[in-house]
């Protein structure tokens, strides 16, 4: 049932070192390198604040917790979300001509794409983290829970980017419509406003699984709330990640011999 | 005989959709609304170990399918496949990454092939060296040269030091000294006892360096042998000498001239071939015929061919000893006029299914003994040569010396045709008319009928008084000859002329050539219509040629 993730474990190493190279690749040939990586994300929140605070007059403090920093952890958390689902279930289509030349294991795929976006996102992570420590009097050793909330993210993805690789990869049309999705989660996911807005609604919004990380990262980072204190939508978040990688197995499995051909 | 790769049975389908919807619509629908390819069909071939061997087969042919399947690129539709080692791939530009330097691309590949970074360390100086790139290695790959990027992908493939290693044309960029560089280092890979599975269309690049090979046309394995072999019968198909169908039926025989003696006897040149001929799914004697064609014109002359009992040295199967042999003897009287000057192929033919003659050429080689009298027969009236050549047994037939002829002229007067020319043989005087005697003959190309016409002799000082023909200062006053051609008596067709020239005196030879026609201004040009036929002179090949046309009818 989980042949697919035994093989990524037996080469984690391969994946490691792949990821590596794609960070490598991503900025060959720039002066910044990296850098790139962090004045991209760091632009984007700033944009943002700037709309929602100075623009829509939006900046109250959620909960007690600035506006700013309020608004950049959960979108740091939200950019790995999205930048990892993005490259990963694209992963087959990008690497088609790797594919097509090279005997691999490819099952490997959507997992590099997935451990190469965690890497750059733990460096604005850090970096977030340290300016925040200076900025925000939460600190607390709560912030380690960011681990847990890593590692669960790095599940969903693997879960989503294993279901969705395969079927992007037989269909162009669903790689499109998975962006568009994506958009609309971007949206529909409270990471500009506050969940507690909704009222009686929240539940549904609750029902999607990025909203558990975002909502995660928050807590660790302002709330002090543990992951255990919240035990049924924890419990929901694993099932749902546990039948998206089961799926992920099936459909890669299913799915393989039919998009080497088409590809 | 232990296997380095083994497939049984592959069979790969694609299926081709007109419509972009067509896959939605079929699982809709429930109808079949693709075609279907079949890129391999029903392939088994066991690849043995330790050897090189060269899969060949024209463009599209399935080569790059079934590699692809071996190296697991590719799922197989249906079949098995078992690879015993670790297996390389080598084609120019596979996993090599342009964004990356090559020296991370050397890394990069490693990877992919399964071995870790302290392993690729300790490679990575030899494969620079190899690589010729030096200070490029750190310049990213975009910036080379396709000769560059196979360099790089040749040194990462092969110093990764793989049990098995599959070549895709990969050799055909890369300069001469860079490929000798290869081929060594793949020498030294055979003498190690790994596998090298070479693809190519290019036989001869498979012959020089493969042991073995197969051959693919249309996804199904025509045959698997000796390369040299496999090299020759795809030469013969790809030049369009032989046509698929010919070659698979040759192949369901095996067979072989394993000696041929030929003499001089009173009924003229004779030759005897013996050796053995019998069906791989057969266990009845088939009747064949055979065949000594003309490799120019298509003439042949056909002989029944018992079957007798093989006595020879080759390890035969016991089932099909007591009628595999064959010995037969063929003159040149009894072979009617075929022998003239030209190439002769020994063939054989039989009716197959629907009654149609299936012919091919019968296999010869180093084990075809012959004796130095048999090879070169020089007492006829012809000097007769027997050749292999690519694997087959060939007759050259050529005359004693070499006739310098040229028609001068040509004209028409009424139904005739008048030719003129010259015609002399170095070193043969002809002072007078009675020296020698010339005839022309036209030959109908499809019916291998011929007309002669005696020609007369007349003097000139043309060859004579000509420094360039006629150094040593000779006499060849009587080398002119007409000779008339009346053109009402032809029947329709392509026609050639021959010309036979015949020394009245020592040594008494005659000769068989094509008239030799190229001053093209001095012949009509016009066709000439008698009746209801039309002839029309044709020089274009630089010999003589007619066509006799039914008057109207055009040409297609």
């Amino acid at each position: 049932m989980f042949d697919v993730y035994k093989e990524l474990w037996t080469r984690r190493r391969m994946v490691h070192t792949l990821s590596l190279h794609e960070m490598k690749r991503e900025y060959a040939g720039t002066l910044l390198g990296f850098a790139w990586g962090l004045v991209n994300p760091l632009m984007r929140i700033a944009v943002f604040w700037f709309v929602f605070s100075i623009g829509a007059r939006a900046g109250r403090p959620v909960d007690g917790a600035p506006f700013f920093a309020w608004l950049a952890i959960g979108m740091v958390a939200w950019f790995m979300l999205n930048d990892g689902f993005r490259s990963s279930n694209k992963s087959f289509r990008s690497k088609r001509s790797l594919i097509k030349n090279t005997p691999f294991p490819i099952a490997v795929l959507p997992a590099v794409q997935i451990l190469y976006n965690y890497y750059m996102h733990l460096i604005l992570l850090v970096v977030m983290l340290v300016v925040m420590a200076f900025t925000v009097d939460s600190f607390s050793a709560y912030w380690l829970q960011i681990l847990y909330y890593d590692f669960a993210a790095l599940m969903l993805l693997l879960g989503l980017g294993s279901v969705t690789a395969p079927l992007v990869a037989i269909s162009k049309d669903f790689g499109r419509f998975l962006d568009t999705v994506l958009v609309f989660l971007f949206w529909m996911t409270p990471i500009f406003w506050s969940i507690d807005n909704l009222g009686k609604y929240a539940a549904i919004i609750k029902l999607n699984p990025f909203h558990y990380i975002v909502q995660g990262y928050r807590d660790s980072v302002f709330f002090k709330v543990g992951f255990w204190e919240q035990p049924l939508y924890t419990l929901y978040f694993w099932v749902v990640v546990f039948l998206l990688l089961i799926l992920g197995n099936y459909l890669y499995k299913r799915m393989k011999p039919i998009f080497l051909d088409i590809l | 005989m232990s296997v380095a790769v083994s497939v049984e049975h592959l069979t790969k389908k694609y299926k081709l959709y007109e419509d972009k919807w067509g896959p939605i619509k079929e699982v809709v629908s429930r109808k079949k609304l693709h075609k279907e390819f079949l890129a391999l069909k029903d392939f088994s071939l066991d690849f043995p170990k330790g050897e090189a061997i060269g899969v060949l087969g024209k463009n599209g042919s399935g080569k790059s399918t079934l590699l692809k399947i071996i190296t697991g690129i590719a799922d197989p539709t249906s079949g098995k496949v078992s690879v015993n080692g670790s297996l390389v791939f080598l084609d120019v530009s596979s996993g090599i990454d342009a964004e990356l330097t090559g020296y991370e691309n050397i890394f990069m590949k490693g990877i992919l092939l399964g071995y870790t970074k302290d392993e690729m360390l300790e490679k990575v100086d030899d494969i620079i060296e190899f690589s010729e790139l030096g200070e490029f290695i750190n310049q990213p790959v975009k910036n080379y040269s396709a000769g560059m990027k196979a360099k790089l992908g040749f040194a990462i493939s092969v110093n990764v030091d793989p049990d098995i290693l599959i070549v895709d044309e990969a050799l055909a960029v890369g300069d001469s000294m860079f490929r000798a560089k290869c081929m060594n280092k793949m020498n030294q890979f055979k003498e190690q006892g790994k596998t090298i599975i070479f693809v190519s269309h290019d036989p001869n690049a498979v012959e020089s360096f493969c042991s073995k090979a197969a051959w693919i046309h249309q996804g199904e394995l025509i045959t698997y042998g000796d390369s040299k072999l496999v090299g020759s019968i795809y030469n013969d198909f790809m030049a369009g000498r032989r046509t698929i169908e010919a070659i698979k039926s040759e192949l369901q025989f095996i067979h072989a001239i394993e000696q041929v003696s030929a003499t001089m006897t009173e009924n003229g040149y004779s030759v005897q071939v013996g050796g053995y001929l019998y069906g791989k799914n057969e266990t009845e004697a088939k009747s064949f015929e055979l065949l000594l064609r003309d490799k120019r014109t298509g003439e042949y002359r056909s002989i029944p061919l018992s079957p007798a009992p093989y006595e020879g040295s080759s390890s035969l199967p016991e089932s099909v000893k007591k009628h595999a042999g064959f010995s037969a003897t063929v003159t040149e009287n009894q072979l009617a006029g075929l022998l003239k000057p030209g190439s002769f192929v020994f063939s054989v033919r039989y009716r197959n299914e629907e009654n149609q003659w299936t012919e091919f050429p019968l296999r010869s080689g180093a084990f075809t003994k012959m004796d130095s009298d048999s090879q070169e027969q020089t007492s006829g009236r012809f000097l007769y040569k027997m050749q292999v050549a690519a694997s087959q047994l060939n007759l050259v037939v050529d005359n004693h010396d070499k006739v310098q002829q040229q028609v001068n002229k040509m004209w028409f007067e009424g139904n005739l045709l008048h030719v003129e020319g010259v015609a002399f043989i170095r070193g043969y005087e002809t002072k007078t008319a009675s020296d020698v005697s010339v005839s022309l003959h036209l030959v109908n190309m499809e019916t291998f009928e011929q007309k002669t016409y005696p020609a007369s002799m007349n003097e000139t000082e043309e060859i004579t008084e000509n420094q360039a023909f006629n150094p040593q200062g000779k006499n060849y006053n009587y080398s002119q000859f007409n000779a008339v051609i009346d053109l009402s008596k032809l029947e329709p067709g392509q026609y050639e002329s021959k010309l036979t020239y015949v020394m009245k005196n020592d040594p008494y030879h005659e000769f068989l050539i094509l008239v030799w026609a190229s001053k093209g201004k001095e012949y009509p040009s016009e066709t000439k219509i008698i009746g209801d036929r039309e002839i029309e002179i044709k020089t274009g090949s630089k010999y003589l040629k007619l066509e006799v046309r039914n008057h109207g009818y055009e040409e297609q």
